[in-house]
């Protein structure tokens, strides 16, 4: 019975040593989960913004131009 | 006195000169990037051709701004598995936006297809200089980016590159004299696990520049030009690779004009190109590009028209 219990709390020791590993692993993933996820926001800000972000500059720099002049072809 | 006086300056003068012939090695000239190390050969010897129509309007909204809309139309090459290129006609339209400051670039260019060209160069601080460059696609696992982090000492440049998948590399040159600096570069890329090592050296004077790059993927490229004149250069270049034994020669011609500039070089592939750009009015240049293959039989030629 002895046995028994102490085995059962070896198992349940086991267990819990092999949860906080995953935990850890799970940890790791997290962060790279994260960065992936990060990585994947900035590329379609980037491919959304980047030109706009340009024309915000240039039309905020001096001597600051007009928007008929951004639009107008000539 | 008044005797003595002439040669005292006159021997100050002898030495003044002597000095600045003999190498100051406490006060060399900062090198060339390592990346800008060919770049005087690679303007005669390879200047872009192309095939088709190019036509490229830049309109400068102030001094610092200015949007550009260029069309292309033209026959584009897909990589083919068969000896024959195959070519597919293309047309597209790009839109772009410069930003020009004194520390900060910004260069946007976006296709119909919706793919873009970004790229940065930033100034953080007088010596060191941050540049980017991104091509980003809607497709996925295409788009590709490239951090820079450049340092420049005084006689020396050290560079760090950040690149997309994994891949990591480094560079160094340092001026050894007035004319010789020898760089080396480093780089490990993780996707195909490879690293690869390369040396450089270039010997410049005010008529000449020679270099010659060796690195451990087997390419070895040398090449020289000689500046006959201000108007005329000419530029020769090697280069094999000693694993895969290709061997390529070429010699190149570049002739400024006061209206036109007309690069060319032939090949020992049996390629003969040239490019003119003529200067038809103030902001008017006209282009023509010809380009022919005669190994493979393939004949390019083409023509264009940049505004601005």
């Amino acid at each position: 019975m002895e046995s028994t219990i102490s085995l059962k709390t070896k198992g349940k020791g086991k267990g819990s040593k092999g949860a906080s590993s995953s935990d850890d692993k799970s940890k790791f993933d997290i962060v790279k989960e994260w960065s992936n996820w990060s990585l994947k926001k900035a590329k379609v800000a980037t491919h959304y913004g980047f030109i706009p972000l340009i024309i915000i500059i240039g039309m905020n720099s001096d001597p600051k131009p007009n928007l008929f002049q951004l639009l107008s072809p000539v | 006195m008044a005797d003595l006086l002439p040669p005292l300056m006159a021997a100050q003068v002898d030495a003044k000169t002597k000095v600045d012939e003999k190498v100051d090695y406490s006060n060399l000239p900062s090198p060339v990037p390592y990346e800008e190390l060919h770049r005087e050969a690679f303007m005669s010897l390879k200047a872009d051709n192309f095939e088709g129509l190019r036509f490229d309007f830049t309109k400068a909204l102030n001094q610092k701004f200015s949007l550009s809309h260029s069309v292309m139309m033209g026959p584009t090459e897909v990589p083919s598995q068969s000896a024959e290129t195959i070519k597919i006609p293309t047309a597209h339209y790009e839109f772009g936006a410069n930003y020009f400051e004194p520390k900060l670039m910004l260069i946007g260019r976006v296709m119909t297809d919706g793919r873009l060209n970004a790229r940065l160069k930033a100034d953080l601080t007088d010596k060191l200089i941050v540049k980017a460059n991104a091509q980003i696609t809607n497709e996925p696992h295409l788009s590709h980016a490239m951090f820079n982090f450049d340092y420049m000492g005084s006689d020396y440049r050290a560079q760090l590159q950040l690149g997309n998948s994994a891949l990591i590399g480094a560079t160094y040159i340092q001026s050894v004299t007035n004319r010789l600096s020898l760089g080396g570069e480093v780089f490990w890329a993780g996707v195909p696990r490879k690293s690869g090592i390369g040396y450089a050296a270039r010997y410049e004077s005010d008529k000449m520049v020679a270099t010659a790059q060796v690195a451990s993927t087997g390419a070895v490229v040398m090449n020289y030009v000689q500046k006959i004149s201000e108007k005329v250069s000419l530029a020769t270049d090697f280069m094999f690779n000693y694993f895969s034994r290709d061997v390529t020669a070429s010699v190149g011609y570049d002739y400024i004009l006061r209206q036109a500039r007309v690069r060319g070089k032939i090949d020992s592939n049996g390629v003969a190109s040239a490019l003119l750009e003529e200067r038809l009015s103030m902001g008017l240049n006209f282009l023509l590009s010809a380009e022919l293959d005669h190994k493979k039989k393939d004949y390019k030629f083409g023509f264009g028209l940049t505004v601005g």
